[in-house]
């Protein structure tokens, strides 16, 4: 027993959410072979599946590019602060890919370790998830190799299958997914399926290995020299979550905020000295691929990274973290034009 | 509600003091008498300061905790945020996070003889933990601090250097690199490790704490080693660029610790364990 909805009621559900004055977000072509999620204005903009696969991740729904953290009043040598209040507006993200809503449970551990981040969390709880069971993966996906897959359920509050005749299979998951598609679905006996996804397959325990004896190997400037340091991996990255606090002042009032930020800027972790600790982008790169692959787990159990391949679908290079993994686990040298 | 972790307190500015050309300390007390009265801190933590406008930088927090009425800070005029701190004056009001991070032991180190050795800048961190075991002088064996800078110029806190001598079992020794002596300097003249080796520093049952430059540090530790102390008695606190304070902005790591949640304060053993991420 099932339950399932029609691609055509799917999108009248969207537009109803959007009546109710909820938040809807989902996969657009916003121009020939681009599709980005965004938010949306109309159903019809929604677009379910298929490829290209969306270039940006979901992170920015819960965990926006930029972000007021509080304001602040300065009159004479006097100086008020400003709160920045919580957002209220429910939020639904539609059609994700299962590969990016596996990154919201990854980033409720980094942004609740002790201190809890309160705009990260109210946008968490303001936000329902529901995911498109992956049918179509390329040659830049290996969430089968990062504990991940096509109908990973980690992040979702409810995953649709296609059933291939213009219906859903959806499966509620989590009580904001019931009450989500309460009364808007149809039983049945059909139940959708996905396939195992991508072949490629890597050994963690290895990679973590590596890691921690050639944290010096001069493999890692060989691996990585090709980077330009442009940071495209970690904006497009469902789990990079690295920000920059500043200050934006206009006259006598302004704001503290928080923009997206990645190690693979230099002045990520230059010290006012001059001094810096990750002076070269091979030291860069390694920090990134450290952190997802031994550091996140070392702390939190998992690895941070889903396998969505955005990293190397958009790196300029042929880089990102699939290919720097590949030659990292000594497998030949994959060369970047295979992978752009 | 929850409170919002990044928001500051705002502090108003007490005293300001100018120790070299360009380093400056600041006392600081809580513009609201509420959260004067919760906050309570350890030496060793550091708090994130902001001037509104330019931005935040992280010191570690320089008094004693055993000084209820304000905290103390202090910085090298550097970058935008220092240099809006540099003109700060008594009356105007800063922001304040904190305090974060670890703590120096000090508990542990009860009993035992103190050795702080420290160069330049690195005097602020250090200051707070002399202050404080001057504090509990009971509880503590022979204090020894050495102290170096380039030039007598360079050197901070000098007002308080004279204030520790005085206190009992307690050594100041002071040091400026060699060509760094002034025609009046009465202090020694060699660069801090090898001031310490002819100290004839009273190791015994000892606990370190060495801050300061990376080079000053890496010599510094053979000279200790010499003297017996093995890696557990050996500490220090290191920095790095920090933006949020609480482990989520992705910077300040070095190798698999975040400096500002499982640092800043390690000991040798601890450090030996990281890769070289410095």
């Amino acid at each position: 027993m099932s339950t399932i909805i029609a691609e055509t009621a799917l999108r009248e559900l969207v537009n109803t959410w959007m009546g109710q004055g909820k938040h809807v977000a989902g996969p657009t072509e916003v121009r020939d072979d681009v599709v980005l999620y965004q938010w949306l204005s109309r159903a019809e903009d929604l677009r379910i599946g298929g490829s290209p696969r969306p270039r940006n991740s979901i992170k920015e729904f819960v965990f926006p590019r930029h972000e007021k953290l509080y304001g602040y009043k300065l009159e004479g040598r006097k100086i008020e602060l400003v709160e920045t209040p919580l957002p209220e507006t429910e939020q639904i993200v539609i059609a994700a890919r299962p590969c990016d809503a596996a990154a919201l449970p990854i980033l409720d551990q980094v942004m609740n370790w002790d201190y809890r981040d309160v705009f990260y969390n109210r946008r968490r709880n303001l936000t329902t998830v529901v995911t498109l069971a992956c049918q179509d993966h390329d040659a830049h996906c290996f969430c089968t190799a990062v504990g991940s897959g096509p109908d990973d359920e980690r992040g979702s509050d409810a995953m649709l299958f296609n059933l291939g005749d213009g219906t859903y299979e959806v499966r509620c998951l989590t009580d904001k997914g019931k009450a989500l598609f309460a009364g808007a679905l149809q039983p049945s006996e059909r139940v959708g399926e996905v396939g195992p996804g991508p072949e490629i397959r890597l050994d963690l325990d290895s990679i973590r290995e590596f890691l921690n004896n050639e944290f010096q190997s001069p493999q890692w400037a060989a691996m990585t020299m090709r980077c330009i340091g442009c940071g495209a991996c970690a904006y497009e990255c469902p789990t990079c979550h690295c920000f920059d606090i500043a200050d934006e002042k206009v006259g006598n009032t302004g704001a503290r905020v928080r923009n997206w930020d990645t190690c693979q800027f230099a002045i990520f972790t230059a010290h006012a000295s001059g001094h810096n600790p990750r002076s070269v982008q091979s030291q860069r790169q390694r920090q990134r691929i450290y952190h997802k692959f031994e550091v996140y787990p070392a702390k939190f159990g998992e690895t941070l990274c889903t396998g969505c391949g955005n990293c190397s679908r958009v790196c300029p290079m042929g880089l990102g973290v699939l290919p720097v993994l590949v030659a990292m686990q000594g497998v030949e040298q994959v060369e970047p034009s295979e992978y752009v | 509600m929850v409170a919002n972790i990044y928001q500051p307190d705002l502090m108003t500015v007490l005293k300001v003091q100018q120790h070299t050309a360009d380093v400056k300390s600041v006392r600081i007390a809580f513009a609201d008498a509420q959260r004067a009265r919760e906050f309570s801190f350890r030496v060793g933590q550091f708090g994130i300061f902001s001037a509104f406008g330019y931005g935040e930088s992280t010191f570690n927090i320089c008094s004693s905790s055993n000084w209820k009425d304000y905290i103390e800070f202090c910085f090298r005029r550097t970058g935008a945020v220092t240099e809006a701190l540099w003109q700060i004056e008594e009356g105007d009001t800063i922001g304040f996070r904190g305090p974060y991070g670890t703590s120096y032991p000090m508990e542990e180190w009860e009993g035992r003889n103190l050795i702080f050795i420290g160069g330049g800048i690195a005097m602020p961190p250090i200051r707070c933990a002399i202050w404080y075991a001057l504090e509990n002088r009971e509880k503590y064996g022979e204090i020894t601090i050495v102290y170096g800078a380039r030039t007598p110029g360079d050197l901070v806190f000098v007002d308080e250097l004279d204030e520790w001598a005085k206190h009992e079992r307690t050594r100041v020794i002071r040091c400026v690199d060699p060509g760094g002596e002034t025609p009046d300097w009465k202090g020694e003249v060699g660069f801090v490790p090898h001031v310490a080796a002819r100290a004839k520093i009273n190791a015994e049952n000892a606990v370190a704490l060495v801050i300061g430059p990376p080079i000053m540090i890496k010599n510094t530790l053979p000279v200790l080693a010499e003297m017996g102390l093995g890696d557990r008695d050996i500490y220090t606190s290191l920095e790095n660029r920090m933006k949020c304070g609480v482990g989520k902005c992705g910077r300040c790591n070095c190798g698999p610790v975040y400096v500002c949640k499982e640092g800043p304060v390690f000991s040798l053993e601890q450090m030996k364990k990281l890769p070289d991420d410095f």
